[in-house]
């Protein structure tokens, strides 16, 4: 393959400083690397001369903190998307660094871009589904997927021959993946389902045994689906999920340990912490349960499987995720109003609810009397709802006598 | 119940003849008419003077063929919505439309009731009480079909005669509904789904086996899943549907014979005509097979058949449909191009579709080489999808399970 210059997704870690000096070796081509800061919390600014150290020719780092939350967690939370249970942390973020990516390949005049995602993960397949989305005409270079180095000490010895800087060696053994919205642990003794996760494994949040005696609430705003106040005071999204993160995790609360299947069609064992991304989709799903019909709720049910799907599958840039973000927000108008939160070793409950468009009437759930619902309309409700079960009855009396 | 003032959904017919005078005997309200024009094409002239003999005090008469197509049958066509496989929804869209009307002209009136002649074994009762309460809960709905002793059609005339009132000339044997897009038939002989229609029910399509013994050919342009052209010619969405109704009726296409579950939990059986929608769908259709992706058009035949419930039950005026009408609005971007199809004794057969928007590219489906599309992919894609087939058919061959 032919090619000259190059943008590498660079986090810093072992794996993209590796790929730095295999891509000159193998290519001969330049290395711009691309850092986007997601809030994963880890320190971004050293990376610029790490960079140049291994080889790369230039580095971009940017903010995308504000555009993760605005254009691609708020529409998953709306949706109320979910794979398996699990809240798309990673999934959601993928599609975001590769379409700036494209951006500055198209910008630097570059002919590939370049991931250090492995041959085995969902990671793969969502960086270069999006970067074909938005421009299929950019090649894409996965080295995991071709190179001999099959393990941690392979790299080390390959950056060691060459006299290049060795990342700090991290002594956890997990693989993590941090954001703003969450952190996944894989790997080591995590691979069998068997074991519990240890007691030292989180890092955002602290196991409910530990978590403090009383419990903790706060009221969360939302407006149209999205949420925008904590107690009454306004937060941009970024400082919004900080906050619910820090008071979520010291309760215990978001830790999700499951065994899921990845799209290469292996399953897979993760464990996470989404402390602040818990409280959001439980107060969401809380609002939605006073705001929305009976109708659209079922139906958006099942939107949601389908739209956690594509995200986890790597298909946000598709038509279908598109319009299903549409249907969604088409449902969110109504969906506005606070939810109380209580947040007490580990569990993360709605304790109150209210909305200016709550279609919840107590005076016709409650047993008294009132205009919009007569009791005595039941009678011919239940008559008309069970008259197809009374045909069929009647139907199979009468092909028994025969 | 206590009602001064009534507007009444009125179409000339037996039944909402005999509603006018029912009222006043019964309420000592008065009756103010109001009749949609639908594309129906019945005489909607004499109605005001036959309306008002019956003893109404004001009619309404409206052409809402234009809103009938643009927000009613348009986006329906967008979803390709069908109940059951075969219906397409002609009467159940045009309910909460007239609905629509009944609420703003007792609005403006400042009646407070609202009346309709549906019976109370059908869908419309429920399309037009659902519809009217959703778009003002304050107002009363009467349905004299629910309340009043007249148990037949000859109750009905019997009602007529003795107060006088003039009979509409009768249509038939069945109950019909007719609108620009379709033209229903129920009752009579029909009540026996073992029974073949009769060569004569039909009103606007010429049989198939009368159909002529050559083909039209008719060109359908789309612009974001709307047909905007007919054979070239860019005309309103009317007069294109009447101009379609007409060729397709004549080639003997839109005849549908089914038997359905009303909401109301019954079985009915109904035969209907809907010739320019037949062709509507079709060639629709055919354009989403060339402009759509896998995904997106598997996904909206499920929104589709929930879509097509909603309409069918009445629930037009939900935060459910809308929804879906956004989420099918956004699918129908690209879906623009033109459709040729070959009308032939009741067949729509497909004669070339093209779209700036196509997805389809020659190059990939034949067996060429392409840049984009490497044999040897396959090999990889293969192993992966079907890996868990192969992981579970290691354990059962490690567990000993046969099955």
């Amino acid at each position: 393959m032919d090619v000259k210059k190059v943008v590498l997704a660079y986090s810093g870690g072992l794996d993209t400083s590796v790929i730095i000096p295999w891509l000159k070796e193998n290519y001969g081509c330049e290395v711009v690397c691309f850092a986007a800061n997601v809030g994963q919390g880890e320190e971004l600014e050293g990376l610029k001369e790490r960079a140049i150290n291994s080889g790369a020719s230039k580095i971009y780092i940017e903010d995308l903190s504000a555009e993760y939350v605005k254009d691609y967690i708020w529409p998953t939370l709306k949706a109320d998307a979910d794979y398996e249970g699990y809240l798309l942390g990673t999934s959601t973020a993928r599609p975001l660094i590769a379409k700036y990516l494209v951006k500055i390949a198209e910008q630097e005049a570059a002919d590939a871009v370049v991931h250090g995602a492995t041959g085995k993960g969902n990671d793969q397949v969502r960086f270069e589904v999006s970067a074909r989305a938005l421009n299929p005409r950019l090649k894409v270079i996965a080295p995991w997927r071709l190179w001999d180095i099959k393990s941690r000490e392979d790299a080390i010895a390959y950056l060691q021959e060459r006299h290049l800087p060795v990342p700090v060696k991290k002594k956890r053994p997990y693989s993590v993946d941090r954001n703003l919205w969450h952190l996944s642990h894989e790997g080591a003794d995590l691979e069998d389902p068997a074991n519990e996760p240890p007691g030292d494994l989180y890092l955002m949040t602290v196991p409910p045994e530990k978590a403090p005696d009383q419990p903790t609430f706060l009221e969360i705003g939302f407006d149209q689906g999205v949420p925008c106040t904590i107690d009454g005071q306004a937060y941009d999204g970024v400082a919004l999920i900080e906050e619910l993160n820090k008071v979520g995790g010291a309760n215990g609360v978001g830790l999700w340990d499951m065994v899921e299947n990845r799209l290469v069609g292996m399953k897979s064992r993760g464990v996470y912490e989404t402390p602040g991304g818990t409280i959001l989709y439980r107060a969401h799903q809380a609002l939605e349960m006073i705001t929305l019909d009976r109708d659209t709720l079922h139906f958006k049910q099942i939107v949601a499987q389908r739209y956690a799907e594509l995200v986890y599958n790597g298909l946000w840039f598709s038509p279908l995720r598109e319009a299903l973000a549409s249907f969604v927000d088409e449902t969110q108008r109504t969906v506005t109003g606070t939810v109380r939160m209580k947040l007490y070793k580990g569990n993360c409950a709605h304790v109150g609810i209210v909305s200016p468009f709550s279609l919840y009437d107590e005076g016709i759930a409650s047993f008294g009397f009132s205009e919009l619902y007569d009791h005595k309309d039941a009678a011919g409700f239940i008559n008309l709802f069970s008259l197809p079960l009374r045909v069929r009855a009647f139907m199979k009396e009468r092909v028994e006598q025969k | 119940m206590d009602v001064k003032k009534v507007v009444l959904a009125y179409s000339g017919g037996l039944d909402t003849s005999v509603a006018i005078p029912w009222f006043k005997d019964n309420f000592g309200c008065e009756v103010i008419c109001f009749t949609a024009d639908l594309g129906q094409e019945e005489e909607l002239k004499g109605l005001e003077e036959r309306s008002k003999r019956a003893g109404a005090s004001k009619i309404y008469i409206k052409d809402l063929k234009q809103e009938f197509v643009e927000d009613y049958i348009f986006p329906t066509l967008k979803a390709n919505a069908v109940y059951e496989g075969k219906y397409l929804l002609g009467t159940s869209i045009s309910r909460p439309l007239i609905a629509k009307y009944l609420v703003e002209v007792a609005e403006a009136e400042g009646a407070d009731a609202v009346a309709h002649g549906a019976t109370g074994k059908g869908n419309d009762q429920v399309r037009f009480d659902i519809s009217l309460q959703s778009l003002n809960p304050s107002l009363k709905v009467i349905a004299p079909w629910r309340i009043w002793d007249l148990g037949s059609r000859a109750d009905a005339i019997n009602y007529a005669i003795a107060r006088g009132i003039e009979l509409p000339v009768s249509r038939g044997p069945y109950s019909t509904d007719r609108n620009i897009w379709h033209l229903s038939h129920e009752g009579a002989d029909l009540e026996d789904p073992a029974k073949e229609p009769p060569g004569d029910v039909l009103m606007l399509i010429t049989p198939p086996e009368k159909a002529p013994d050559e083909p039209a050919y008719v060109e359908i342009g789309f612009e974001q899943g709307a047909p905007r052209s007919l054979n070239g010619r860019r005309t309103d969405a009317v007069a294109m549907l009447q101009e379609l109704n007409r060729i397709a009726a004549a080639h003997g296409v839109g005849i549908i014979d089914m038997v359905s579950n009303r909401l109301v939990g019954i079985k009915s059986r109904g035969v209907y005509e809907c010739p320019g929608g037949t062709v509507l769908y079709y060639a629709h259709r055919e354009l989403e097979y060339l402009t759509l992706d896998r995904n997106t058009l598997h996904y909206k035949e499920g929104a589709a058949h929930r879509f097509a419930e909603l309409c069918y039950d009445g629930l037009w005026f939900s935060p459910l449909r809308e929804a879906l009408s956004a989420f099918f609005d956004e699918t129908q971007k690209t879906v623009t191009g033109t459709v040729r199809l070959k009308l032939f004794k009741g067949n729509c057969i497909s004669a070339g579709a093209t779209s700036p928007y196509s997805l389809y590219q020659e190059g990939f489906a034949t067996f060429g080489r392409f840049e984009l599309y490497d044999h040897k992919d396959a090999q990889g894609f293969i192993n992966l999808f079907g890996l868990p087939l192969r992981v579970r058919a290691m354990m059962k061959k490690r567990a000993g399970l046969k099955k």
